[in-house]
C-alpha cells in the first residue's frame, strides 16, 4: 500500500498514555488465556483418516482462509488513510476468531462433558464462523481502534455459535443454511454497533478522510475478486452429500456472474452520464453469491440461480443509491465498506428464497410438514437478525464504555492513530 | 448513448438466463433418472476432484488477466472492472455456446469441465481485450465478446473434432487465436493519434506492482491452467511437470535479454511482466506429449527469448508500419509463443514424443485457428467500427474517467 509519508513522523501517536500500557497487556493476557485453555481442554484427532478426505477438508479449508484474510482483508482497505489498519486488523480478527470459535464450537458441541477433539473440519468450521467479524468490521472499520475490535470479536463469535447451535438443535437446521445466515446475522450486528461509534462523528472529518484514491480502490478490487472467486467454496464447504455439493459450486458459479454482469451495467445505468461507480462494483458483485447461499444445494437449475443472482445485484446496486444517504441523516449509522448493500440485504433475499423454495418443494411433493417447514425456516431467519440486532446493541453499548474508549472522532479513519509511517524519501 | 452500455448488458443477462432456462440442465438429473445407486456418487465424486483445478484457472481469469493489464496509470479501474464484466459474461455464454456446439443443440448439462471450458473460453477475450484496451468501450466490448466466443467455440470444434489434434493446454486455439483475433480488431480500429504514443500511454511505479500481481498468479498457477482438462490422470501428471519446468526457464531467458537489449543492461519492467510467462504459453500444445522436461525447458527458453525481443522490435514496428497498436503486447506474449507452441508440437510429433494426433493435423489445426481469428477479427473491427460506433475519441483513449467515477480522493504519497 502506498501510504507513505514524505514528512516521516509528523503526527506521534496520540493514545493517552494508559491505553498504551493497557492494549497490549490485555491482549497478551488473552492469548496467554487461550493457550491455557487450549491446553487444558482440547486434543487432536489421532483416529486415522482417508487420506483423499483430509486433502479434500484441507482444501476447502484453504480456499475459506483465502477469502478470509485475502479477500475481507482488501475489501476493506478502500479508504485512502486507513488501509494498512484494514488488512493488519483483519489478519489480526481472523486469528483471535478462529482460536475462540474453535474453542466455542467445541464446548457447545460437547456441552463440556469432555475434551474438545480438534479436526480439520472444525477449523473449517471456526474460520467461516470468524468470518462474521469481518463482515461485522467492515462496518465499524476506522470508528474503533483494536481493543474494541477484540472485544467485538469475543462477543459475536459466542453470540453466532451460540445462535448455530440453537438453530441446530431446537429447529433442526442443518449445519449449511444456519451457517449461510452469517451474512444477514453479521451485518446487522456491524451495523448495530457502527451506530454508537458512529455518534460523535461530523462532517468533516468524514468528508476529508473518508475517500477512496485510485489505488486503493484497485486494491479493494483484489479483496473483491478473491471474494468472488472462492465465493462456490465458501457456499459449498459445509455440504457432505457430494450431489448437493455440486450443485451447491454450480449454482454459485452462475449466480455471481449474472450479479457481475448486472451490478456493473445497473451503476452505470443509476449513475449520471452512465459512468460507472467502483464501490458499487466492490460491493454488488458479490451479492449473487450471497443470495444463493441458503438455497444453493437445493436449486437444480442455472437458470434459477441465475435470476436470483439478477435480483441480488438489483437489489444491491439500489441499496448503495439509496441507503447511504437515508442511514447517515436519519438514523446516524456511518456504514464504512457499505455491507449493508453487499452482505446485508442480499443476505435477507436468500433468506426469503429458500423459504420459498422449501415452499415449492414441500406442496409439489405434496407431504403434510409444510408449517413446520415454514416455522423453521421463517425462524432461522428472523432468529439471525434479531440476535445480531441485539448482540449488536449491547455490544455497542460495551464499547461506549470509558474502559476501553475509541479514539477521539477527529483521529477516525487513520491510519496515523496506530500505525509507525515509514520515513522514505520522496523519488528513487 | 449514455444508457446504450447497461441497456445492452441488462438485455443480454436477461437473454443468458432465458437461454439457460431452456437449454442448461445440471448432470445431476439426468444421472439420478438413469441410474439411482452408489455409481452415480462415484461419478459425481470424480468430478468434484477437478474442483481446485477449476479454482486455479478461475484465479488466473480473474485476478491474473484482470491486475496484468492494470499497468496503465490511469486506465486500472477499467482494465480490472471490464476484464469481470466480460468474462462473467464470457463464461455464461461460452457455457452455452459450447455446449450447443458439442451436444448438437440438445439440452446441455453441465459438470466442473464444462465450467473449465467456459473460463477458457472467456480467456481468449480477455487476451484480445488486451490488444485493444483502452481504445474501445465497454458497449463495444460486450459485442466483441459475444462474436470472438462463437467464433472461438466453432474453431475449437473444427480443430479437436474434425482435424483430431492435439492442443491441451490451448496454445493455439486460445492464446495464438485471442492475440490474432485482437489484433485484428486494434487493426481495424486504428486512429492515427497513436502512431506516435499517446500521452496517458505510459505507466507510473506503483501500477507497475499492480501489473506485477496478476504475472505472479498467472505464473504460478499456469501449470493448472495446461492440464485442467487432461484425459487422463498421467497426462495431467506429464503436463504439470512440463508447464512448470518451461516457465521457470523462461522466466531465466526473460530476465537474461531484457538486461540484454535494455539500456545500460537495466532491466525493463514491461517484459518481467509478460515474457516470463511466454514459457507457459509456448509449451501448452505439447505439455502433455513426452517431450521430457529438457524439451519443455529449450521451449521456454525460446519463448522467453522471442517474446522480449518482441517487445523491443516487433511492437514499434506493428505500431508504425502495419498501422496496428497492441496496448498490452498480446502479439509477444500470446501471438508468437502461441505459434512457437504449435511449431514445437509437430516438431515433437516428429521427434515420435506422442501418437495422439499427426503432424499435418497439428500444423491445419495452427492454420486454421490464426486464420479464423485474423477473419473474425477483422468482421467484428468492422462492424465496431461501422455499426456500433460508441469508440472514445483519441484523446479519451486510456483514460478511466469516461466510464468510471474516479474518486477524487488524493493519494497519501501525493500530499
Amino acid at each position: 500500500m502506498p501510504h507513505r509519508h514524505g514528512q516521516g513522523h509528523r503526527m506521534g501517536s496520540k493514545y493517552p498514555p494508559s491505553m498504551r500500557g493497557c492494549l497490549p497487556l490485555w491482549i497478551l493476557m488473552l492469548q496467554v488465556a487461550l493457550i491455557v485453555i487450549f491446553f487444558f481442554f482440547t486434543s487432536f484427532d489421532t483416529s486415522s483418516q482417508d487420506p483423499k478426505k483430509l486433502m479434500g477438508n484441507f482444501r476447502v479449508l484453504q480456499d475459506v482462509t483465502i477469502m478470509a484474510a485475502l479477500g475481507f482483508g482488501f475489501l476493506n482497505s478502500s479508504l485512502r488513510r486507513y488501509g494498512w489498519s484494514s488488512v493488519a486488523f483483519n489478519l489480526f480478527l481472523l486469528a483471535l476468531g478462529v482460536q475462540w470459535a474453535v474453542l466455542m464450537d467445541g464446548f457447545l458441541e460437547w456441552s463440556f462433558r469432555k475434551k474438545v477433539v480438534i479436526k480439520l473440519s472444525s477449523i473449517k468450521l471456526a474460520t467461516m464462523s470468524a468470518m462474521s467479524v469481518l463482515i461485522s468490521a467492515g462496518a465499524v472499520l476506522g470508528k474503533a481502534n483494536l481493543l474494541q475490535l477484540t472485544a467485538m470479536a469475543l462477543v459475536e463469535v459466542t453470540v453466532f455459535v451460540t445462535m448455530r447451535m440453537i438453530d441446530r438443535q431446537y429447529l433442526s437446521m442443518d449445519n449449511h443454511v444456519s451457517m449461510m445466515h452469517i451474512h444477514v446475522f453479521a451485518t446487522y450486528f456491524g451495523l448495530m454497533v457502527a451506530w454508537f461509534l458512529s455518534r460523535s462523528l461530523n462532517e468533516r472529518v468524514t468528508e476529508e478522510k473518508n475517500q477512496t484514491t485510485k489505488s486503493s480502490s484497485l486494491f479493494t478490487m483484489l479483496g473483491t475478486l478473491f471474494l468472488w472467486i472462492f465465493w462456490p467454496s465458501f457456499n459449498s464447504a459445509l455440504l457432505d452429500i457430494p450431489r448437493e455439493r455440486r450443485n451447491a459450486v454450480f449454482n454459485t458459479y452462475y449466480a455471481v456472474a449474472s450479479s457481475a454482469v448486472t451490478a456493473i451495467s445497473m451503476s452505470a445505468l443509476a449513475r449520471p452520464q452512465g459512468k460507472i461507480n467502483m464501490t458499487h462494483i466492490h460491493n454488488a458483485v458479490l451479492a449473487g453469491g450471497v443470495a444463493v447461499g441458503p438455497s444453493c444445494h437445493l436449486i437444480t437449475s442455472p437458470w434459477l440461480a441465475m435470476l436470483l443472482g439478477f435480483m441480488a445485484g438489483l437489489i444491491s446496486i439500489g441499496g448503495a443509491l439509496c441507503l447511504p444517504e437515508y442511514f447517515n441523516r436519519v438514523l446516524g449509522i456511518h456504514d464504512t465498506c457499505g455491507m449493508h448493500y453487499s452482505f446485508g440485504l442480499p443476505g435477507l433475499l436468500g433468506g426469503i428464497a429458500y423459504i420459498l423454495l422449501i415452499i415449492y418443494e414441500v406442496t409439489w411433493t405434496k407431504q403434510s410438514m409444510i408449517s413446520y417447514q415454514l416455522f423453521t425456516g421463517t425462524g432461522t431467519l428472523s432468529l439471525a437478525v434479531a440476535s445480531g440486532l441485539i448482540a449488536g446493541v449491547l455490544t455497542g453499548l460495551v464499547l461506549n464504555l470509558t474502559i476501553c474508549k475509541g479514539p477521539h472522532a477527529a483521529k477516525y479513519f487513520d491510519d496515523q492513530a496506530f500505525w509507525e509511517f515509514p520515513h522514505l524519501a520522496i523519488g528513487f | 448513448m449514455k444508457l446504450l452500455f447497461p441497456l445492452m448488458a441488462i438485455v443480454l443477462e436477461a437473454f443468458m438466463i432465458v437461454l439457460f432456462g431452456y437449454f442448461v440442465k445440471y448432470e445431476t438429473e439426468q444421472n439420478t433418472i438413469q441410474q439411482l445407486n452408489s455409481t452415480n456418487t462415484t461419478k459425481v465424486d470424480r468430478s468434484l476432484e477437478l474442483y481446485p483445478l477449476f479454482q486455479d484457472v478461475h484465479v488466473m481469469i480473474f485476478v491474473g488477466f484482470g491486475f496484468l493489464m492494470t499497468f496503465l496509470k490511469k486506465y486500472g479501474f477499467s482494465s480490472v472492472g471490464i476484464n469481470l464484466l466480460i468474462a462473467a459474461l464470457g463464461l455464461q455464454w461460452g457455457t452455452f455456446i459450447q455446449g450447443i456446439i458439442h451436444h448438437h443443440g440438445q439440452t446441455i448439462y453441465i459438470g466442473i469441465k464444462n465450467m473449465i471450458n467456459a473460463d477458457f473460453s472467456t480467456a481468449t477475450v480477455l487476451i484480445s481485450f488486451g490488444a485493444v484496451l483502452g481504445k474501445i468501450s465497454p458497449a463495444q466490448m460486450l459485442i466483441m465478446t459475444i462474436i470472438e466466443i462463437t467464433v472461438f467455440a466453432g474453431n475449437e470444434y473444427v480443430v479437436g473434432e474434425v482435424f483430431k489434434a492435439s492442443d491441451i493446454g490451448a496454445s493455439m486455439t486460445i492464446h495464438a487465436f485471442g492475440a490474432y483475433f485482437g489484433l485484428a480488431v486494434a487493426g481495424v480500429l486504428y486512429r492515427p493519434g497513436l502512431r506516435w504514443g499517446h500521452e496517458k500511454e505510459e505507466s507510473v511505479y506503483h501500477s507497475d506492482l499492480f501489473a506485477m500481481i496478476g504475472t505472479l498468479f498467472l505464473w504460478m498457477f499456469w501449470p493448472s491452467f495446461n492440464s485442467a482438462i487432461a484425459e487422463t490422470t498421467e497426462q495431467q501428471y506429464t503436463a504439470i511437470v512440463n508447464t512448470y519446468f518451461s516457465l521457470a526457464a523462461c522466466v531465466l531467458t526473460a530476465y537474461a535479454f531484457s538486461s540484454f537489449v535494455g539500456k545500460r543492461g537495466k532491466l525493463d519492467m514491461v517484459h518481467i511482466q509478460n515474457a516470463t510467462l511466454a514459457g507457459g504459453v509456448a509449451v501448452g500444445t505439447c505439455a502433455d506429449m513426452e517431450i521430457q522436461p529438457y524439451g519443455a525447458m529449450i521451449i521456454g527458453g525460446i519463448a522467453g527469448i522471442v517474446s522480449v525481443l518482441g517487445f523491443k522490435f516487433l511492437t514499434p514496428c506493428l505500431t508504425e508500419k502495419l498501422r496496428i497498436h497492441d496496448t498490452c503486447g498480446v502479439h509477444n506474449l500470446h501471438g508468437l509463443p502461441g505459434v512457437i507452441g504449435g511449431l514445437a508440437s509437430i516438431v515433437a510429433i516428429a521427434l515420435g514424443a506422442s501418437k495422439g494426433s499427426s503432424m499435418v493435423m497439428q500444423a491445419a489445426a495452427l492454420g486454421s485457428s490464426i486464420g479464423t481469428a485474423i477473419v473474425g477479427g477483422l468482421i467484428t473491427g468492422l462492424i465496431l467500427r461501422f455499426i456500433v460506433r460508441v469508440q472514445p475519441t483519441t484523446e479519451f483513449f486510456f483514460d478511466d474517467s469516461v466510464y468510471w467515477e474516479v474518486p477524487m480522493g488524493k493519494e497519501v504519497d501525493d500530499e
